[in-house]
């Protein structure tokens, strides 16, 4: 990774208030989601600019400085991962769901007999397989979010339960996943073999995911999925008779990404071939008139009417994705324009909040807590486990891209172990699992506004034209369902007072580190 | 180690406090230093090391126990190896 040369930042009251950034983002995040119940990513950005500026205005000698971190903050590649790992699953998501794919899911379910109660515990476990196979849990949630929530919806399962569900596997895959960006960094800051970190890991993943899945199968039968008063109420249960099986075909798309994916081909190849031949079905089963699509589902320039225009509109092949259109209604449209489209509040939210992290390396606030806590709490190490536990969270609520805050904690977690001679298994497991977690549990975490972010593409969708904006889930109502995700964090806290699963340096020797 | 080691490794419930035989050799991190001494920290149980050479705080060393009171989980040792901080 490359790294620039550390600037350090000096704060009017001392090195506690470089976190003032993030805090007052975080404070404005609780009263804009939380209290007033308003699910904008663009009214957080405002937010995290808000932050930055009354920091700037704490800073002591030249606020140079300061603007120098937050570029080099901006311009990590761990925010850059996350921008690539959104706009392209969100494309490939965009474009299979228009190629019935949802329709697909729907006839699948009925056929198999998944109703609304079995439908969130079922959701879990394919979301957790697609997350583990393909290693983002960010591409599973958008892609979960596009394609089986909808399918739920009309299904009559409960929104919130099922959009709780499929942050659980996207939360399993980013732990448990070999090539996933938590699982890497975990094993590389800790001095651990990827292989022996993610063997190691398999005993608390598996605790967990039973009690989730238990949890689902409860909760889908024992709360109401859709009931009068709901927006849902009018499509629940509408299931038309008619739905075509055909969009299933692009689960060999799906198969496609993930084959390449675990066969170590990097995610944008992956799912740029998997967008291809998405594409290349959509063209096919439009042609045969088997669902209704067309490349123009995909990209569309809808141009105003004159002359140029309408010869270029009956032009072969180009005429296929420009139609002519009153000067009202002039834009640019399809698949591959709105999937990308609708991350872009996140990314510029997500390049802020990895600055205002940075900020608060510079500035000493992540040692002065680390001095705090070492001094003062971690006495023992039950004490110094549940620590790790508790400031991996605590982190995790501060920087909200999962690797970015894995990658600000992994020295902290390495110190602190290392008192005690806990095993880099040991710590690897605790760092990623609890990152994993809370990352899909505060309502302003990355994984979760991205998944809200494809819930949002699905309003006026062409494949979900019912799906209307008040089905929305406020992403502050779903956080108690994160199932696997609590699971996780409670069996890392059961772990670190009983030693389930501890291992110490004396014990094992882990292997060298194979990857970089 | 085998995959299926690896898998079964540490499926169960480790003390606090791990006692140690004399003249076991271990590897562990130094958990302070104090003086010409050090502490090593293996969970809750102590060992120390009256010379440390110049093994610092976070260095890994290869220990020789030379005793330990499993009642109050204390031993001593001696560095036989300095393999030094992790890369």
């Amino acid at each position: 990774m490359p790294e620039e040369p550390d600037i350090e930042l000096s704060f009017r009251g001392g090195r506690l208030v470089s976190a003032l950034p993030i805090a007052l983002f975080i404070a404005w995040a609780i009263f804009q989601s939380g209290i007033l119940g308003i699910g904008d990513t663009t009214g957080l950005v405002a937010g995290m600019l808000t932050g930055l500026i009354v920091g700037l205005l704490f800073v002591r000698g030249d606020w140079k400085d300061y603007a120098d971190v937050i570029f080099a903050g901006m311009t990590r590649r761990v925010a850059a991962t996350a921008v690539v790992a959104w706009l392209w699953a969100g494309m490939f998501a965009e474009t299979i769901q228009v190629g019935g794919f949802v329709d697909g899911l729907v006839w699948a379910a009925t056929v198999l007999n998944v109703g609304p109660g079995l439908f969130p515990a079922v959701t879990f476990l394919l979301a957790a397989l697609l997350a583990t196979g393909i290693g983002t849990g960010y591409g599973t949630a958008i892609a979960f979010t596009s394609l089986v929530f909808p399918a739920g919806l009309l299904l009559g399962a409960n929104p919130v339960l099922l959009f709780g569900a499929i942050l659980s596997g996207a939360v399993f895959g980013d732990n448990l996943a070999p090539v996933s960006d938590t699982t890497i960094v975990s094993a590389v800051t800790q001095d651990a073999d990827i292989g022996g970190v993610v063997a190691s890991r398999v005993k608390y993943a598996v605790v967990a995911a039973a009690l989730a899945i238990a949890a689902y199968l409860v909760a889908g039968f024992g709360i109401p999925g859709v009931w009068g008063g709901m927006p849902h109420v009018d499509v629940a249960g509408e299931v038309s008779a008619s739905v075509s099986p055909w969009g299933l075909v692009h689960l060999l798309d799906i198969a496609l990404v993930i084959v390449l994916a675990v066969r170590g081909r990097h995610i944008i190849e992956a799912v740029s071939w998997g967008l291809l031949l998405a594409a290349a079905f959509n063209v096919a089963l439009g042609a045969a008139n088997l669902v209704d699509v067309s490349a123009g589902s995909m990209l569309l320039f809808s141009a105003p009417q004159n002359g140029l225009t309408q010869a270029v509109e009956a032009l072969p092949l180009l005429g296929a994705v420009v139609e002519t259109v009153p000067a009202g209604q002039v834009g640019v449209g399809g698949s591959v324009y709105s999937g990308a489209a609708g991350f872009f509040p996140l990314i510029v939210l997500t390049l802020l909040l990895v600055a205002g992290a940075e900020i608060m390396r510079a500035g000493g606030g992540f040692d002065a807590i680390q001095e705090l806590v070492i001094d003062r709490v971690a006495t023992t190490v039950r004490r110094a486990e549940t620590t790790m536990v508790v400031g991996t969270a605590l982190v995790n609520a501060t920087v909200t891209i999962n690797t970015a805050a894995e990658i600000a904690i992994a020295p902290y977690i390495a110190t602190l172990g290392k008192r005690f001679n806990i095993n880099g298994y040991r710590r690897a497991n605790i760092l990623d699992a609890n990152t994993s977690a809370l990352g899909y549990i505060f309502p302003w975490g990355g994984g979760l506004l991205a998944g809200y972010g494809a819930m949002q593409g699905l309003v006026g969708g062409e494949a979900t034209p019912w799906f209307t904006a008040e089905m929305l889930v406020n992403p502050a109502s779903v956080f108690p369902y994160v199932f696997h995700g609590w699971f996780l964090v409670a069996v890392f806290l059961f772990a670190a007072w009983t030693g389930y699963g501890r291992e110490y340096v004396s014990d094992r020797t882990s292997e060298e580190v194979s990857r970089v | 180690m085998s995959r299926l080691d690896k898998l079964l490794a540490g499926w169960t419930f480790r003390t606090a406090t791990p006692t140690f035989e004399p003249g076991e050799v271990i590897t562990a991190y130094v958990s302070e230093r104090n003086g010409d001494g050090l502490t090593v920290r293996i969970g809750d149980s102590v060992i120390r090391v009256e010379d440390g050479g110049d093994a610092a705080v976070e260095d890994k060393v290869r220990l020789e126990v030379t005793s330990f009171d499993a009642t109050n989980h204390v031993g001593t040792g001696d560095v036989v190896e300095l393999l030094g901080p992790d890369a």
